[in-house]
């Protein structure tokens, strides 16, 4: 095991660019998945949901990821458990659950003294101070989760698009989508100590949408939206080093640039490339049946 | 009980703080009613963490913070209206993103100060009881603007909100009305973040509207009830978060207490609902108009709630 944490140990900065390109990666392959089932409000509330997770766990001395986990599955409960109430719609239990778990996890911390100062490190993370250990974490992580997506890629991908043909086709649909939802939350809860809670959504939901934009296929969208998040962690952790602003909010905004820049450039998907397909086709018909079948 | 509902009141600054949480609970229970009925969580989410670049410029600037929420505000409820009506993105997706970059720029100007970290949970958990009474003006100002438009536009948004294609048939402009319902729910903000700060506004939007929905059917009973609780949350908890911190020596962040309290009334509302429209259909009356849960008076007609019994 020596050569795989002598791997990980390096400079600060070293080891922050590391773990930038894992986050990247997997955040961004996972995020195509995200984005399939229409889930970042649920992502945004597991990233906050684990605060109170990380704040009980370092009260009682165990692990953090333990707690943050512990409290993300609890999430996953209360939310179906809410959701199925028939006067409470998914978005308003989603709702309810993140604004009172992050509201205890802030009334847990308040009784604590160095109340700031945890805090804004648990929101925006502190990617510079990774450590070695976690590195590891993340790695293995990273391998769990994209070995996982690549097994059971046809399945998830179907249960995305018509999940009624995958329950006919003898799948076990509802353990899928658990699957799924762990590997959501594993990601999340890996990567909100090092990155913090906005930024691990940001991660997930800003590379997809933005491989979205530039091609309609899933694999090369996978690809494409992990290299995409690398890239964001790279030129965002440069940045910041250079401008000696927060690295964490930085490669948030290196990722929604590149959106943005993708949402004016892109061919076909993009606002100048729409222009051109609705001024050839006079009227725009066209383009509006494209949009059609492609959302 | 006297002692822990009245007695801390009786100091200046904490009667202060109690105006604010009963305008701000009253404000974002009506605003939520209808964030709720269009299922917009996710919206109110996003807008509450896109003021928060308006507020650290305007800190910086030495400028209003009130103004900079102001103008970031309706910055991000446009911006937010227009992005979510393409159909280049799905609107999740454009409101992850917009919520996460727009929060980061507040961050990365924070970043650059040297207080930091102090100055950070300041903006977003605010400081209710250092409100003033210039800051309370602002509050009451907003608060008036944003009541008197939902009652102006109350049959407009609610036709949009269930019938959104009978609306534009009628001939209402669909994207007009998400538009001011957006910038109302970003005045919600505003008014509530000096006080409460800015993240924890979405739970007194969303909590008590929904908590309002499991006890009744009609619209008009849903946003008194709605109104009240959001009201009543803010009271108890700005009282226990007091007594605990002056008698028990537990400092309870009064922001975060007023939710959980918010939370807690949501749970026995989702355990007495069934029992609540079991005794209603026995009774035979409409579901809507019923009795009180859990020794909550009128929880009916559209009557303004008088009073709450929760002495």
């Amino acid at each position: 095991m020596s050569w795989l944490t002598d791997a990980f140990s390096g400079t600060f900065a070293q080891r922050a660019l590391l773990e930038a390109v894992m986050v990247g990666v997997v955040s961004g392959v996972i995020g195509v998945h995200v984005l399939l089932r229409r889930l970042p409000f649920f992502t945004l509330a597991m990233g906050h949901a684990t605060f109170p997770g990380v704040v009980l766990a370092a009260l009682l001395g165990v692990n953090l990821l333990l707690g943050a986990g512990v409290f993300g599955i609890l999430v996953v409960l209360a939310v179906a458990l809410l959701g199925a109430r028939e006067r409470i719609d998914d978005t308003s239990a989603i709702g309810v659950v993140l604004a009172g778990a992050f509201a205890l996890g802030v009334l847990l911390l308040s009784a604590q003294a160095g109340f700031s100062k945890d805090l804004s490190a648990y929101l925006v993370g502190s990617i510079v101070t990774v450590q070695p250990a976690d590195l590891l974490i993340t790695a293995i992580t990273g391998v769990v989760v994209l070995g996982a997506l690549a097994a059971l890629h046809k399945e998830l991908v179907l249960g995305a698009f018509d999940p009624d043909g995958l329950a006919a086709l003898g799948y076990p649909a509802v353990a899928l989508d658990v699957v799924l939802l762990l590997l959501i939350e594993l990601v999340v809860v890996t990567s909100v100590p090092a990155v913090g809670t906005i930024l691990s959504v940001a991660l997930i939901a800003a590379p997809a949408a933005t491989a979205r934009l530039w091609t309609d296929r899933l694999g090369p969208t996978m690809a494409l939206s992990g290299a995409l998040g690398a890239a964001s962690g790279v030129i965002g952790l440069v940045v910041s080093r250079n401008l000696n602003i927060a690295a964490g909010a930085t490669i948030v905004l290196v990722a929604a640039a590149l959106f943005a820049v993708s949402l004016v450039l892109a061919p076909r998907r993009g606002m100048l490339g729409w222009r051109l397909l609705a001024g050839a086709s006079r009227g725009g018909e066209v383009a509006r049946a494209h949009q059609g079948y492609g959302g | 009980m006297s002692r822990l509902l009245i007695e801390p009141f009786q100091v200046a600054f904490m009667q202060r703080a109690l105006l604010a949480v009963l305008v701000i609970g009253v404000l974002a229970g009506a605003v939520g009613v209808f964030v709720v009925l269009r299922r917009l969580a996710f919206v109110g989410d996003a807008l509450t963490h896109t003021v928060f670049p308006g507020v650290v410029i305007a800190f910086l600037l030495g400028q209003s913070i009130f103004l900079g929420a102001l103008a970031a505000a309706l910055l991000s409820a446009l911006l937010l209206t227009g992005l979510t009506s393409t159909r280049r993105v799905t609107p999740d997706a454009s409101l992850a993103i917009l919520l996460t970059s727009f929060f980061a720029v507040g961050v990365v100007l924070v970043s650059r100060e040297r207080s930091y970290t102090a100055d950070l949970s300041g903006f977003l958990f605010g400081r209710i009881l250092a409100v003033d009474w210039a800051v309370l003006l602002q509050t009451l100002v907003v608060a008036a603007i944003v009541l008197t438009t939902l009652v102006a536009l109350r049959k407009e948004l609610l036709l949009r909100a269930f019938d959104p294609d009978g609306a534009a048939a009628m001939g209402y402009r669909v994207d007009l009305l998400d538009l001011v319902l957006n910038v109302l729910i970003a005045l919600v903000v505003v008014a509530a973040v000096k006080a409460v700060g800015t993240v924890l506004v979405i739970a007194l939007v969303i909590v008590p509207p929904v908590t309002a929905r499991l006890l009744v059917d009609r619209v008009a009973g849903m946003t008194a009830i709605s109104c009240a609780l959001g009201a009543l949350g803010g009271y108890l908890g700005l009282a226990v978060s007091y007594e605990l911190s002056l008698q028990r020596g537990v400092r309870l962040a009064s922001g975060a207490t007023i939710v959980v309290v918010l939370v807690a009334c949501f749970l026995v509302a989702l355990a007495a609902g069934p029992g609540r429209r079991a005794l209603a259909r026995v009774v035979g009356g409409r579901p809507a108009a019923g009795n009180p849960a859990g020794g909550r008076p009128a929880a009916g007609p559209p009557t303004t709630p008088s009073s709450e019994g929760a002495g």
